[in-house]
């Protein structure tokens, strides 16, 4: 094993370690037998109109959870280390800092995915249980809100390097709920705007994060709508690696001088 | 010739405070230490302590001058890879036990599998958490963090041991175990730098020290010459023979006189003056002198 995927790993799993211990993953599990009771409650009715609801709100409960969970985790994984000052034992090794940043980075990832998957595992269940299928969509769903996630981190530790963890996490939070609204405003501000403010919109366009684009979520919970193209994954797998990428750079432009 | 384990040369560091203040918490500060040396570190609170051992261990990246670990740049991969370090203040992860934080540090440093978790297991022996290795850290106390803290240095067995307080927390036991562990060390080739304020711990394991106050090096001693510096000599005898312009601290009693000499030529002079005047030596005692006198007086006259 090459030794950069040895130190990610290593600190990837001191991340997981510490949120499985600290039980943050327990309260996303209560809140998935939550899921699964108010769907098993909507499901007893039998109406066939409520398929669509149940799943609706199912995938919104679970993608909610899941980017708060990861906002909460990636915003602090970086300060609690300066902080607590658990920071200088980990680069007194032979690491450099941009090691420390993406093995935080896959920790938080992979904290988020795995509360994503229980709560999914748990939403899954209750969807089968109570009769409401689970298509091939839901899987599609799964994915990009995987990918979706690892953003969401990215964001935030980003913004964790230059903010403080309350201002970064609140400011993450903007972004992941408010995604589609803002696009939508920019999307008015570009019809309206003039020739020089429109390559403005553009920019800002490409800078914010586009969160909506990993929302299968309506089109999961939409009965009659078929997969989504291979292509489209194709597409928000290469967004993903593009823009965590440039977040990590970012967080470790400002992270590779800082004296600590 | 083999780089020595540190080289510091005209080493400033300036900090910025919030009110763009700057404040030079290092100045012209140049110290070399040898290869299996085990050197103190000292000084008063904000004397630059933390701030060089900053430097030394690449936190500190803005600096002027050089600081060099067996001959490579302070922060690089080479130099971390040969330098165990101590923290000041010992934090670990609190839900992680001692050998999983073991086992992330011997990871980072390179180690795995089953010679990670028998060096993990063999140095939390040493430093006498055997019975505590499986608890959470959250829930060990002060001293057994430290301990904790101090086998992490020691994974991988590093050629260069930077200690930043390192007996804060412990009790007297502890303090002699680690004595011994770091003793047994340097044996094996181990070249040691560590600042206390323990100076009692500096006087029972230094090869030499380094003082500094006020960002600036003052002094720098080997122990050996240091003791012999701080040692007086104190003579009471009998006979008409004065000391004068060999000590000022010497006084007649009814039937014999006392001298206190400030080294080992003095007193010799002073014995043969009261051979000389056919005087009778009655008593000559050694008196140890204390670091910590040495240490307050070349402090304040700096």
């Amino acid at each position: 094993m090459s030794a950069r995927i040895r130190i990610y790993r290593a600190l990837a799993r001191g991340v997981v370690l510490e949120s499985l211990r600290r039980k943050d993953l327990w309260v996303v599990a209560i809140l998935g037998l939550l899921i699964m009771l108010t769907s098993g409650v909507l499901g007893f009715f039998g109406t066939s109109g409520l398929q669509m609801f149940i799943k609706d709100l199912g995938v919104t409960v679970l993608g909610a959870f899941a980017t708060i969970l990861a906002i909460l985790t990636s915003s602090r994984v970086l300060p609690d280390e300066i902080k607590q000052r658990t920071l200088y034992p980990l680069l007194s090794r032979p690491i450099t800092r941009l090691d420390l940043l993406v093995g935080k980075f896959i920790g938080s990832v992979l904290v988020s995915w795995i509360a994503f998957l229980m709560l999914s595992v748990m939403m899954a269940v209750a969807l089968v249980t109570f009769k409401v299928g689970f298509e091939p969509i839901m899987l599609q769903y799964l994915l990009a809100k995987m990918m979706g996630l690892a953003v969401v981190c990215a964001v935030s530790i980003a913004f964790s390097a230059f903010m403080t963890p309350a201002a970064a996490s609140t400011l993450s939070f903007i972004l992941a709920f408010c995604s589609s609204m803002i696009v939508r405003a920019l999307t008015v501000g570009y019809a309206g705007a003039d020739d020089v403010s429109k390559w403005g919109f553009k920019a800002l366009n490409a800078v914010i994060p586009q969160f909506s684009l990993f929302d299968l979520g309506s089109r999961a919970a939409n009965l009659n709508w078929g997969l989504v193209p291979m292509w489209v994954i194709g597409f928000l797998f290469c967004y993903m690696v593009l823009y965590c990428s440039a977040m990590m750079s970012l967080a470790w432009l400002k992270f590779r001088k800082a004296a600590l | 010739m083999e780089a020595p384990p540190i080289r510091v040369q005209d080493l400033y560091v300036r900090y910025t405070a919030k009110n763009g203040k700057s404040v030079d918490a290092v100045r012209n500060l140049s110290f070399e230490v040898q290869p299996g040396e085990i050197v103190g570190f000292l000084g008063p609170n904000g004397a630059g302590k933390s701030s060089t051992i900053k430097v030394l261990m690449g936190f500190v990246t803005e600096l002027k001058g050089s600081a060099e670990i067996f001959g490579e740049p302070v922060g690089s991969l080479v130099a971390k890879a040969q330098t165990g370090y101590l923290p000041e203040v010992a934090m670990y992860y609190p839900f992680l036990t001692p050998m999983e934080t073991l086992r992330l540090y011997g990871e980072l440093q390179g180690l795995t599998g089953k010679a990670l978790k028998t060096e993990s297991e063999h140095l939390l022996e040493l430093v006498g958490l055997g019975q505590a290795m499986t608890k959470q850290n959250r829930t060990l106390s002060k001293g057994m963090l430290q301990r904790v803290g101090i086998a992490q240095s020691l994974l991988g067995n590093p050629k260069l041991l930077i200690l930043d307080e390192v007996t804060s927390g412990l009790d007297p036991v502890g303090r002699r175990e680690l004595r011994d562990v770091l003793r047994a060390r340097q044996a094996e080739g181990t070249t040691l730098f560590f600042s206390s304020h323990e100076l009692s711990e500096v006087d029972m394991l230094c090869d030499r020290i380094l003082l500094v106050n006020k960002g600036e090096l003052i002094d720098e001693r080997d122990m050996t010459g240091l003791k012999e510096h701080l040692r007086n000599y104190v003579l009471t005898y009998s006979g008409s023979a004065t000391m004068l312009g060999l000590t000022d601290d010497w006084r007649e009693e009814d039937s014999f006189k006392v001298a206190r000499f400030p080294s080992k030529e003095s007193l010799l002079e002073g014995i043969s003056r009261i051979h000389q005047s056919s005087g009778a030596i009655l008593d000559v005692v050694a008196e140890e002198g204390s670091l910590e006198d040495y240490f307050v007086e070349a402090v304040q006259a700096a």
